[in-house]
């Protein structure tokens, strides 16, 4: 049995047993769910552990490289003619996916964590909750580009009924934008990706192949295709591949996301229940900035290169517009949701460098996002299930009552801020050096769009530092006065356990970031390379 | 007269070779009169026993029709002096008309309001295996005037399946309405019958003289004629501009007669598309009349108008009646790729939509007999009560959209692959606007099916009533549906290698 595929359906079995489970055991399905993402997570450290690194191990293109890899046929469809419709079951991998696997594993853990606080309806929750988990790591590991597109579809589902059924009081609207915004960006992906399935041949067997690894191949093209590299087809007077690009890179564009397309955000993050939140804070906005990579940068490094310019000032321009936002907020979640728009934007500045180091710190600040963010929104969830506000204005002085809930919130702001020392810091250093060096190692981006997006950090730094001043020092003074006082009690344990290991790893990320890097190098090297050629300089 | 003597012994000997492969439509004749007499003979539970017949005779006709289907792919056999013609494509048409008149003789007993009608069921039986042969018929027409006869077949017994429910005023003017509408196609549809024969000279659509007379004629004059034959066969097709019935007829008539009208006639209709346009499109070369811009413009349409007057409907049966307008323009994009594999991704595409509109207007009968509830804020809260046919609903509605998991899905992306392969070799700009629209609707549908789902799992119902649950039988038909789709959805080979 493929460790990979027990890692991606594992939630389905346990989802299974709870479906079968009556309801008058209700009180043991967080139990269940909490036991699956510990197994999950278990399977990922082993991953990691496991995971061989050099330069014969670099995946990308490559398909020998790819590790762990199980390749099954799958889908043989004969329709007349001469033409098989051929998918394969393909997951693998490279070091590239190994660092979004083994975060999303613990972020999940943090948010069957925070499931706690369901009250309603739990047997549809946590089977929802376990769709959403199988769907998202199997993205992570898809290699097949059907493959990957049906356990990204498979997860708006869930993410629909859970943000509709269990959130805040505009949850229908975030709901159905949330679906009908990513579905828009997903349903054009799937003309892409039959483009591309068309374009390409299997070198193996000679049918088309929607294998990823052999669409990163210029050589596996037949010539006179739509998406083929040197046919130059036009379509609409553009190029059909400079097209293909656009398409993709709006459809995950969406899902970072990227400025102007975020406008779905900080409705769906601030009207989703805590556990929801964490997950689409900490685990979906970074299948976006993979999807870049993997598919967007892997299948059309040529259009990547040309595009670059536009790619850093997208990202550039959603650090600055994230962060102008955030600092106007007053309610602590959107504000949170706002920061999150703009620490993404690092990772699209990073990408669209092109160098080690900021493919690298793209990387290094998706792993370190997904932990951060997952710690805030567990953060505001803490004050909200007490008193059920979230106005900045409405507290003050936080910090006398709640004093081990201040320690968290401290490390947590600190951290998002960039402070050295964790893991954020290495993340945007990196990134903003990478864009930096690209004006002299591949004469991609000007040095001025880095010089902006180190702005980025300073208005951080401005939206996190009032909030703690505003809301956890000096006297005491809330809006509910005594009732609230009374309700807002310290952390517990189950809170303690949930955010100890997230602020450890922080500083340990922050202090010792081989612990990701060494895993993602040689992969980000082979990018580089793949990109390299077609630099003019 | 004494100039046909010679004519008469050939054609005796094609007339009697030709029963040998007409076997399912003679055991549909010889059905049709047995159920008839039954329901005449036995007047207390006629009903019951027409239905058994019924059901017990379809499956002696399937079984004919899979002795059929062993014709090696290739052959094509006229029958009745070129009447009709049988080939492979035809008798996947006939499987597949036949599984889902089996599911539909099960469904019709099991409707509340139709079950409730006082004359009894016996007669509905009746029609509905007559219409079954009047379907096998169009599916295998190549002779205009075997198209015009088996349209008018069909026609006349979805007339009266449609108005079967004659009590409410709504059923008897959607039936009005719908055989109004019927006729005045159907005669404009035999006027431009008369104008191909008159530019022909033949009735025989694979007859070389046919097209060759054709070709000869002004572009103008065949252009009109055809797309007066499209205006008969777009009535069956629910395309746009003849789709103004369909909302209310869909929403008037029975739900299993809206189940039988929004899946098997449009079946047919396709076959008969196909049928009509192979010998202009596959077999000769011919440029009058261009088939795929029509055709493209048509669907381009058709989809666009389905799915966004889809949007505003509160009713259930209405909004499903907009979107298989939006589903039948969907479907002539497969059309449109005129190649064997365009043809059997439609093929595959119209028997999943069947299958799941069925399930959906199953869902809407279940809900309909147990809360009353036509309009979707009937709905509300229904999730928590009715859990299971909810969970179900929402699994057809999300193959509908065309989503992963499910059938849907494997049958739109099917769909774009024939179009994009068309593309490619022509790099028509007709067939990326068609692909853009096909991805535009599909969020577009989303969008009024999920509202379904919205009212039973998002909102809360005001009062607190408990629902007596009945009908189980076809909550038990809805789950098979449910899990067959999501079954097709992750492994179609099962599916696809019996196309």
């Amino acid at each position: 049995m493929n460790i990979l595929t027990l890692l991606i359906f594992i939630p389905i079995l346990f989802a299974l047993i709870i479906w079968v489970m009556p309801s008058a055991w209700r009180g043991s399905f967080k139990y269940l769910t909490l036991a699956a993402t510990l197994i999950q997570l278990g399977i990922g450290v082993w991953l990691y552990l496991h995971f061989k690194t050099g330069a014969g191990f670099a995946g990308i293109n490559q398909e020998g490289q790819y590790q762990f890899v199980q390749k099954l046929p799958w889908i043989n469809l004969n329709l007349g003619g001469i033409s098989r419709m051929q998918i394969d079951y393909f997951v693998g991998i490279d070091g590239i996916s190994i660092a979004m696997v083994v975060m999303t594993s613990l972020v999940m853990v943090i948010a069957a964590l925070s499931s706690w606080e369901i009250k309603s309806n739990l047997k549809g929750f946590f089977i929802l909750f376990l769709i959403l988990d199988m769907a998202v790591i199997g993205v992570f590991c898809a290699l097949d580009f059907f493959l990957f597109y049906l356990f990204y579809e498979l997860m708006l589902l869930p993410l629909y009924f859970l943000i509709g059924m269990w959130g805040g009081v505009r949850r229908e609207y975030a709901a159905i934008k949330f679906f009908l915004y990513t579905l828009f960006g997903s349903v054009f992906m799937l003309l892409v990706m039959i483009g591309l399935y068309l374009s390409v041949r299997d070198p193996a067997t000679g049918s088309h192949t929607f294998n990823m690894v052999y669409m990163m191949n210029p050589a596996n093209y037949i010539p006179g295709s739509v998406f083929a590299t040197v046919s130059h087809c036009q379509i609409f007077g553009m190029s059909a591949r400079v097209l293909g690009f656009i398409i993709l890179f709006i459809a995950f564009a969406i899902k970072v996301p990227v400025v102007p397309l975020h406008t779905w955000l900080p409705d769906a993050h601030v009207e989703a229940p805590t556990p929801v939140s964490i997950i689409l804070a900490g685990v979906l906005l970074k299948i976006g900035g993979y999807g870049i990579i993997r598919i967007c940068m892997g299948i059309f490094p040529d259009i990547a290169i040309s595009g670059a310019f536009w790619l850093g000032l997208l990202g550039v321009i959603s650090i600055i517009y994230g962060a102008l936002n955030a600092l106007a907020q007053r309610d602590l979640k959107r504000m949170i949701a706002y920061s999150s728009v703009s620490h993404m934007g690092f990772v699209l500045l990073g990408i669209a460098s092109q160098t080690p180091e900021g493919i690298s710190g793209a990387m290094m600040q998706m792993v370190s996002h997904g932990f951060l963010s997952a710690m805030l929104f567990f953060l505001v969830g803490v004050i909200y299930n007490r008193v059920h506000n979230r106005d900045i204005y409405n507290f003050r002085g936080l910090s006398e009552l709640m004093p081990r809930y201040t320690v968290f919130v401290m490390i947590a702001f600190f951290a998002s801020l960039g402070l050295p020392g964790f893991s954020a810091f290495i993340a945007e250093l990196f990134s903003l050096a990478g864009a930096f060096k690209s004006y002299s190692f591949n004469g991609l981006l000007p040095q001025w769009l880095s010089a902006f997006g180190v702005l980025g950090i300073l208005l951080s730094a401005a939206y996190l530092l009032w909030t703690l001043q505003r809301m956890f020092f000096g006297k005491e003074l809330l809006k509910g006065g005594e009732t609230w006082k009374l309700a807002l009690i310290d952390i517990d344990l189950r809170e303690t356990i949930a955010l100890l290991p997230l602020a450890l790893l922080t500083l340990i990320l922050g202090v010792m970031p081989s612990l990701v890097f060494d895993k993602i190098n040689d992969s980000v090297l082979a990018l580089v390379d793949i990109t390299k050629h077609f630099i003019t300089l | 007269m004494r100039g046909l003597l010679t004519y008469l012994p050939g054609r005796m000997d094609d007339t009697l070779n030709s029963l040998h492969y007409f076997m399912p439509e003679i055991y549909l004749g010889v059905l049709f009169l047995l159920v008839l007499i039954t329901g005449l003979v036995y007047k207390r539970n006629a009903g019951g026993m027409c239905r058994v017949i019924a059901i017990a005779g379809m499956v002696f006709v399937l079984a004919q029709d899979v002795i059929q289907s062993y014709v090696p792919v290739a052959t094509t056999v006229p029958l009745f002096s070129r009447m009709l013609m049988l080939h492979h494509t035809a008798v996947l048409f006939k499987l597949i008309i036949d599984v889902i008149t089996i599911l539909l003789l099960f469904y019709f007993a099991w409707d509340r309001q139709l079950k409730a009608h006082r004359k009894g069921l016996a007669d509905l039986y009746a029609i509905t295996i007559a219409s079954v042969f009047g379907l096998h018929l169009m599916v295998m027409a190549v002779n205009l005037l075997s198209i015009y006869l088996s349209i008018e077949f069909v026609s006349l017994a979805s007339y009266l399946m449609v108005a079967y429910k004659s009590e409410q005023g709504l059923s008897a003017g959607a039936g009005l309405r719908y055989v109004l509408f019927g006729a005045a196609s159907s005669a404009v549809m035999l006027y431009g019958i008369s104008l191909l024969y008159g530019f022909s000279g033949s009735m025989d659509l694979f007859d070389p003289a046919f097209i060759g007379g054709l070709s000869h004629v002004n572009t103008l004059s065949v252009s009109f004629a055809l797309v007066l034959v499209f205006a008969g066969l777009g009535f069956k097709l629910s395309f746009i501009p003849m789709h103004f019935w369909v909302p209310d007829v869909y929403q008037g008539a029975a739900t299993p007669v809206t189940a039988y009208l929004s899946t098997l006639p449009k079946i047919a209709a396709f076959a008969l598309l196909i049928n009509f346009i192979t010998p202009f499109v596959f077999i000769s070369r011919w440029n009058g009349f261009d088939f795929r811009l029509f055709l493209s413009v048509t669907g381009l349409i058709t989809m666009i108008a389905g799915n966004f007057a889809a949007v505003m409907q509160q009713n259930v049966k209405r909004m499903l009646a907009y979107s298989s307008i939006g589903h039948t323009g969907f479907a002539l994009m497969a059309i449109v790729s005129f190649s064997a594999e365009g043809i059997s991704a439609l093929i595959f595409y119209l028997a999943v939509y069947a299958i799941a509109n069925i399930g959906a207007l199953i869902l809407a009968s279940y809900f309909a007999n147990i809360t009353g509830a036509e309009n979707m804020d009937g709905y509300r809260g229904l999730g928590f009560k009715l859990p299971a046919a909810s969970i179900c609903f929402v699994i057809i509605l999300i193959s509908l959209t065309g989503l992963p998991v499910t059938a849907g899905f494997i049958g739109k992306v099917l769909v774009f692959q024939s179009v994009y392969n068309v593309y490619q070799q022509q790099h028509h700009v007709l067939m990326l606007l068609l692909l853009a629209t096909g991805a535009l609707t599909t969020v577009v549908a989303l969008f009024y099916y999920i509202k379904i789902p919205l009212y039973l799992f998002l909102r809360k119902s005001d009062n607190n009533r408990d629902y007596a649950v009945s009908s189980q039988i076809l909550m038990t038909l809805a789950i098979i549906i449910a899990v067959f789709l999501v079954f097709i959805g992750l492994f179609p080979d099962y599916l696809v290698k019996y196309l």
